[in-house]
């Protein structure tokens, strides 16, 4: 019989478990399903999902049905495929006391500890890759591949659109990984399933939270939330890769952190049979206070450092939304437009917030931009637009319906369109 | 290695559980030197103020079986998870076969398991695939036997179930199977027929004999003292976490004093005044009534018959304190106090 086995075997061993239980073997239908029902959903619905980035256009290109699909299951999807995928993994054992089935074999500890991390992260990765194609599949078949508008209000060809959107699903994987190592560290450390499984998603609404509560861009930057949102950059023109990295960095930094002290917990543990319940609630009440204070001590932290949402940021990015938005939006009314009309156009921006002591930046709904637009046949028209800004940069900007027309509009065929300049989306670098 | 045609020192008799006869063919356990299987000295182990070992020497040679006894909370389990890696010692060292094992050793890798309390599986997967993906875990060779290892502890019919639907002594047989799985040189077993009906037991006695004459080095505890004089070459026993008594079990009989007996008869008042008579034995009132008889089995013997021949008859003879459990509660009580 050969000596150690490795890791290769251990992630064998514990891929057999995972296919062997219910929650782990349901999960990757529910990943399939999930996104065609939303599909078929929006498909016999005229309402589309506004407050989403790409929301207004699912029933124009089928690439934003995938799009709107990952904002959501960013923030509140991924947290759960990792507590389901790393979870379970080290709290299971002693859930069935079966450590000391498993460390009595051939395996050295680290091997156990980097095979059950593989496997988790492997599951991971499946699941998301699968919610990712689904959601493509998805929205081809709802709404189909036309090109897609981007958040410049840019127009994407078809195949540039499914290229970017399959790598929006791939760069989120770096912060799915990131939950599923903490949902490793909470399952090792609590000895907790539910724990392990539940926690990565509450975690995720304190960072949803932390990133709301702060506007300074330290703590900000640090949150796996916020990698969340890196893919944002592919879709505006010119592209920011800066988020990319950045995300790359915190999803890698963010799995040291939390996968040191799970080893760490592995390595120096007794396995000396079943704890009394009293041993276990102290572990667990020492790790939620641990954890109340490092979130206390992130918020008081959040308003560190610099914002990176200024005026001169978000009026840059929403001239050029604008200007590519009437481009499209006279296309649509079947007005001629020739190349570079939009550039012909010159736009004035005035963007500032009301009522507020720094008018000039930061994150909030009370901005309000006035654009005055020249154009060769029109007199000065001046366009005000209400725009409610995100600590992750992006925007959403509302005008009134007296200057840019209602919210859904024809084209000479009759044809009904989503009036681009009635509410539009845009995101710009937030970064430093 | 071959466990047939061995001369086994208590083959098991034919039982509802059949350990097959012949055909059970484990890898070559020669040790690898002279050094001892099993040698650990000076172990310790402390959790929070408790001392659940203390200053432990133990040494188990290829081919010996070693009994560990002790009462409840004497450290037996504890010591056990120290040799199996699963409990870190305070201080002390470990040699499996001459070689240091500590931290980053996994004790299978020197083929040495076992288990500890009851073993405890997936309750999700079947006996058959918990045994090769186990095996699939030690390497290669172990897969290949895992049909052989079912027929062994007589879980084929049931090796298609689900773990979660078995008996303690169905999951006590799979225990026994994944620890041969690895084709151990070294096995250490916590009570390994806890559960198991007596022909079960019987027969698990038969293996671990078979195993021991094959070069296995067994440890192996038990509160069954029968169980340890059938099975056992040597014994240690421990109290508080110390050990109080190790040696053979040849030395552990001659050491140990005479076995109590009840004793009920027609008349007790001439039974007690005939015993007192003789010097080989001690007859004492028993407060629940009847005669406790404290004497070897020549010595009884001759009681029995000098009764029969006073018109004295013997209404019930049971044996209440074997030799071993007198020498052990003696031992126990003796390191208490």
């Amino acid at each position: 019989m050969s000596g150690r086995s490795g890791v290769w075997a251990v992630c064998r061993f514990e891929a057999a478990k995972l296919l062997a239980q219910w929650p782990t073997r349901i999960l990757p239908l529910v990943c399939i399903l999930g996104p065609l029902a939303f599909g078929a959903v929006l498909r016999i619905q005229s309402a589309v999902p506004q407050d989403t980035l790409f929301g207004g256009w699912v029933h124009t290109s089928g690439y934003a049905i995938p799009l709107v699909i990952l904002s959501f299951a960013g923030a509140w999807v991924f947290p759960v495929i990792a507590g389901i995928g790393g979870g379970d993994m080290f709290a299971a054992e002693d859930r069935l006391g079966t450590w000391k089935t498993l460390l009595t074999r051939s395996s050295r500890r680290s091997e156990i500890f980097a095979g059950k991390v593989a496997t988790a992260c492997a599951y991971v990765v499946g699941m998301v890759a699968l919610l990712g194609a689904a959601s493509i599949l998805a929205g081809v078949l709802a709404t189909g591949t036309q090109p897609l508008v981007g958040l410049s209000g840019q127009m994407i060809g078809s195949g540039r659109a499914l290229e970017l959107t399959a790598a929006s699903w791939g760069v989120s994987l770096l912060p799915a990984l990131g939950f599923a190592a903490l949902a490793l560290l909470i399952s090792a450390v609590t000895r907790s399933s539910a724990a392990g499984m539940l926690g990565p998603l509450v975690v995720a609404l304190v960072f949803q939270l932390l990133s709301l509560v702060g506007s300074g861009e330290v703590v900000r930057a640090l949150l796996l939330s916020t990698a969340l949102d890196a893919w944002h950059g592919m879709f505006v023109a010119p592209a920011f890769d800066r988020p990319i990295l950045w995300a790359a960095v915190v999803s890698l930094a963010s799995a040291l952190v939390f996968l040191a002290p799970a080893w760490l917990s592995l390595r120096n543990r007794d396995i000396a049979g079943t704890a009394p319940d009293e041993r276990r609630w102290r572990r667990q009440i020492r790790v939620v206070v641990v954890a109340t204070a490092a979130v206390a001590l992130l918020a008081v932290a959040s308003n560190w450092g610099p914002t990176g949402i200024t005026e001169a940021r978000l009026e840059r990015s929403i001239v050029r939304s604008f200007r590519n938005l009437t481009v499209l939006q006279q296309r649509y009314l079947g007005r001629r437009v020739t190349a570079g009309a939009g550039s012909q156009m010159r736009i004035l921006p005035s963007c500032l917030r009301q009522g507020v002591s720094t008018p000039r930046k930061g994150p909030g709904d009370d901005w309000l931009c006035t654009l005055d637009v020249f154009t060769a046949s029109l007199a000065q028209v001046t366009v005000d637009y209400d725009v409610t800004v995100k600590a992750n940069g992006c925007y959403t900007a509302e005008g009134p319906p007296a200057f840019i027309g209602p919210l859904t509009i024809r084209d000479r065929h009759g044809r009904p369109h989503v009036n681009p300049l009635f509410r539009f989306d845009g995101c710009f670098d937030a970064g430093p | 290695m071959r466990l047939d045609r061995r001369t086994t020192r208590s083959a098991p008799p034919a039982g509802r559980y059949r350990w097959p006869a012949i055909g059970v063919t484990l890898d070559s356990a020669s040790p690898a030197s002279s050094a001892p299987a099993l040698s650990a000295s000076g172990l310790c182990k402390r959790f929070g103020t408790v001392a659940a070992i203390a200053g432990v020497d133990l040494q188990v040679d290829a081919g010996e079986v070693r009994g560990l006894l002790g009462p409840n909370g004497a450290g037996k389990t504890t010591l056990l998870r120290m040799l199996l890696g699963l409990v870190r010692p305070d201080e002390g060292r470990i040699e499996l076969f001459g070689q240091l094992f500590g931290p980053g050793v996994a004790p299978g890798s020197r083929r040495v398991v076992g288990f500890v309390e009851e073993p405890r599986f997936y309750p999700y997967l079947s006996a058959r695939r918990t045994l090769e993906l186990l095996g699939e875990l030690d390497g290669a060779g172990g897969k290949r036997r895992v049909g052989e290892l079912l027929g062994l502890v007589g879980l084929t019919k049931a090796a298609g179930q689900r773990v979660g639907s078995y008996s303690t002594g169905m999951r006590q047989r799979l225990g026994i199977a994944a620890s041969l799985l690895a084709s151990p040189r070294a096995l250490l077993l916590d009570e390994p027929t806890s559960g198991l009906d007596p022909a079960g037991a019987r027969e698990m006695r038969g293996v671990v004999r078979r195993l021991a004459d094959e070069g296995v080095a067994v440890l192996l505890s038990s509160h069954d003292m029968d169980e340890v004089a059938d099975v056992c070459d040597s014994v240690t026993i421990l109290a508080s976490g110390r050990v109080v008594w190790h040696g053979t079990i040849e030395r552990l009989r001659a050491e140990a004093p005479a076995p109590e007996h009840r004793l009920e008869t027609s008349d007790d008042a001439k039974a007690r005044e005939l015993g007192s008579a003789s010097t080989a034995l001690e007859v004492r009132e028993d407060a629940r009534g009847g005669l406790v008889v404290t004497a070897e089995r020549d010595a009884l013997d001759a009681f029995v018959l000098a009764l029969a021949a006073e018109g004295v008859a013997v209404r019930r003879l049971d044996e209440i304190v074997s030799s071993f459990e007198s020498m052990f509660l003696t031992l126990i009580e003796g390191a208490a106090g």
